[in-house]
């Protein structure tokens, strides 16, 4: 008996799994389209006698029509299963489903669930599902041993899990068949506890997928308000109102984004606090902004002497020149290091010019216009900012540079007048 | 030992196709001028305006309108006042609707509104487009924008000092 249980466990598990699997690329509405019918449908077989096998294959033919089974390929295999529902009682169905939805779901995501079915097929009869039972136990065991455990506890381990990659995990590959199937659980029938836990279980398998925040009201259970897309659990001691949790999604995106421009601005590692953030962020932009304007006002005061061909080595040089050529100038003002470094580049250059006058300029002369190229990206930035940014000797840089920055002063005197 | 390797660089990265447009309209403005006049203060003016211009137009254009900062600069660069074309009235009619659009959507909700009000305004400011445009489309954009702006920045500063050694 408690065998048979079994067997049509896993065969209800199957079959709902493969209704999991088969709308699993499409969007959200036509799983819940795909998976109201099935519910309902197992539903009304628990309760009453059994329908006739072709009543059922038709009906599930029908499913599987209306959604996607194009991605879905275990199909004839999916129907023959459809029969043990029969002695399925409804009351349970979740129940079953819960301890061997995350086993399933992993076999799915590893694709490894339509050779099972094969076999379940080929068994012919639920004897058939023992036999290959084995190959599942692993996963069953493990997952049931999760699902033993305290749901607080898992969940709130996952928690963080699905909140963070809330942003990456938009196209989540392997997940949102664990998303819909999670959903799937969600969706429609409230039944008991042990629903829940499944729900908590899956839900914090799940990734956030689809940005969009619907649900959020916890209308599925009234343990723990859940989203439908974006499975964000509300941690132990916050509040579970729908709108502070989306206000938590949102602040934490927001400072997922603040990171992510703290490593963009350089000097930024050791600020916390989101208004200092803010202000640094703004400074460089400004800065970047002014650098701008005046290199384009000194490509303006230089002369050019165009030829098409001094475009085209101009344009390989800045191509094949990486970034990291700029930020080493940057950082290394009077140490040899920039000193064996900056010829290297400049060679690349004034060798190339056929009929250019240069000659190759002497190393100091050389450093010291790589120091004002330095002071000139440091400088607007510092400048801007708070006083002894840069290292010690950037004024002494500043100093030395201008003296010798001859044209520069020029330039800078010549925009100072027109924007005066 | 030279250890300068170029190396192969993605022909459609973003400094590659700001660089190229840059470029070619940096030779189309340096090709008008006549040597001249080149030297006076108004006429070096103007071309520091165009080639900003230019420059802000190719990085704008490389972007394409991927990013909302891009899109609103080409618009912006588009409407111009020096820009005395028979389609400006229209564009005109189009960007008081939009301004009143971008005004309607800058209320923010939240208590996130609260907290970076000043900054945030300001920051709008700075980034093109991003009047219309909440605090996290806003962080988004600002970090594109920068990423964008220093590429600029490096790719002018080499022109410039292979102009000027």
């Amino acid at each position: 008996m408690a065998s048979e249980n079994n067997d049509d466990d896993m065969g209800l598990a199957m079959s709902s799994i493969s209704m999991f699997n088969k709308p699993s690329n499409t969007s959200d509405p036509f799983f819940s389209s795909g998976w109201d019918p099935i519910v309902s449908q197992s539903e009304s077989l628990a309760g009453s006698s059994m329908a006739s096998h072709h009543h059922l294959v038709m009906e599930n033919h029908g499913i599987c029509g209306t959604s996607h089974v194009s991605q879905y390929q275990p199909d004839p295999s999916f129907v023959e299963l459809v029969p043990k529902l029969s002695s399925f009682d409804g009351g349970n169905f979740f129940q079953m489903v819960g301890p061997l939805g995350l086993p399933q779901c992993n076999q799915i995501a590893n694709n490894r669930c339509p050779p099972n079915y094969a076999l379940y097929v080929e068994g012919g009869n639920e004897r058939g599902l023992t036999n290959a039972l084995p190959s599942l136990d692993e996963h069953r065991i493990s997952e049931e041993g999760l699902v033993g455990s305290s749901p607080n506890g898992m969940i709130r381990k996952r928690a963080p899990e699905s909140d963070s990659p809330l942003r990456s995990c938009k196209n989540g590959d392997e997940e949102p068949r664990m998303d819909l199937s999670s959903e799937g659980c969600d969706g429609r029938k409230e039944q008991d506890g042990k629903k829940q836990k499944i729900e908590q279980n899956t839900g914090g398998n799940s990734r956030g997928k689809q940005a969009a925040k619907q649900d959020k009201d916890g209308s599925q259970s009234g343990e723990a308000p859940k989203e439908n897309y974006i499975h964000v659990r509300a941690r132990r001691g916050q509040a579970t109102n729908s709108h502070s949790l989306a206000e938590r999604v949102r602040r934490e995106k927001i400072s997922e984004r603040m990171r992510l421009l703290q490593e963009l601005v350089p000097g930024c590692n050791k600020i916390t606090g989101k208004a200092v953030m803010l202000d640094e962020i703004i400074n460089y932009v400004q800065s970047l902004q002014q650098q701008v304007e005046f290199l384009s006002m000194k490509l303006a005061t230089v002369n050019p002497e165009l030829n098409l061909e001094l475009d085209r080595i101009l344009s390989k040089d800045i191509l094949h020149t990486r970034s990291g050529s700029a930020a080493a100038l940057g950082f290394g003002p009077g140490t040899n290091s920039s000193h064996a470094f900056s010829p290297g580049i400049f060679p690349g250059t004034t060798s190339g010019i056929p009929n250019a006058n240069v000659q190759f300029p002497p190393l100091p002369q050389t450093v010291l216009d790589n120091e004002l190229q330095n002071l000139f990206q440091m400088g607007f930035y510092s400048g801007s900012t708070m006083d002894g940014f840069g290292p010690n000797g950037l004024s002494s840089l500043f100093r030395r540079s201008i003296k010798t920055g001859d044209v520069m002063r020029k330039k800078l005197h010549k925009k100072k007048e027109e924007e005066a | 030992m030279n250890k300068y390797n170029p190396p192969r660089m993605n022909p459609s990265s973003l400094r590659s196709r700001f660089a190229t447009r840059f470029l070619r309209s940096l030779s189309k403005i340096n090709a008008k001028k006549p040597t001249a006049s080149s030297s006076s203060p108004t006429e070096i003016f103007r071309r520091y305006r165009r080639i900003k211009v230019a420059a802000d137009k190719s990085m704008a254009y490389s972007v394409r309108s991927r990013r909302t900062w891009s899109r609103a600069m080409l618009w912006k660069l588009r409407t111009r006042p020096c820009c005395r074309r028979s389609v400006k009235t229209s564009t005109i009619v189009r960007k008081t609707r939009h301004e009143k659009q971008n005004k309607n959507t800058t209320t923010t909700t939240g208590e996130d509104g609260v907290v970076f009000g000043v900054e945030a305004d300001e920051l709008r400011e700075l980034v093109p487009g991003g009047e219309a445009m909440d605090l996290y489309n806003l962080l988004d954009e600002t970090a594109h924008y920068i990423k964008c702006l220093t590429t600029q920045v490096q790719v002018m500063k080499k022109i410039a000092d292979f102009y000027s050694p």
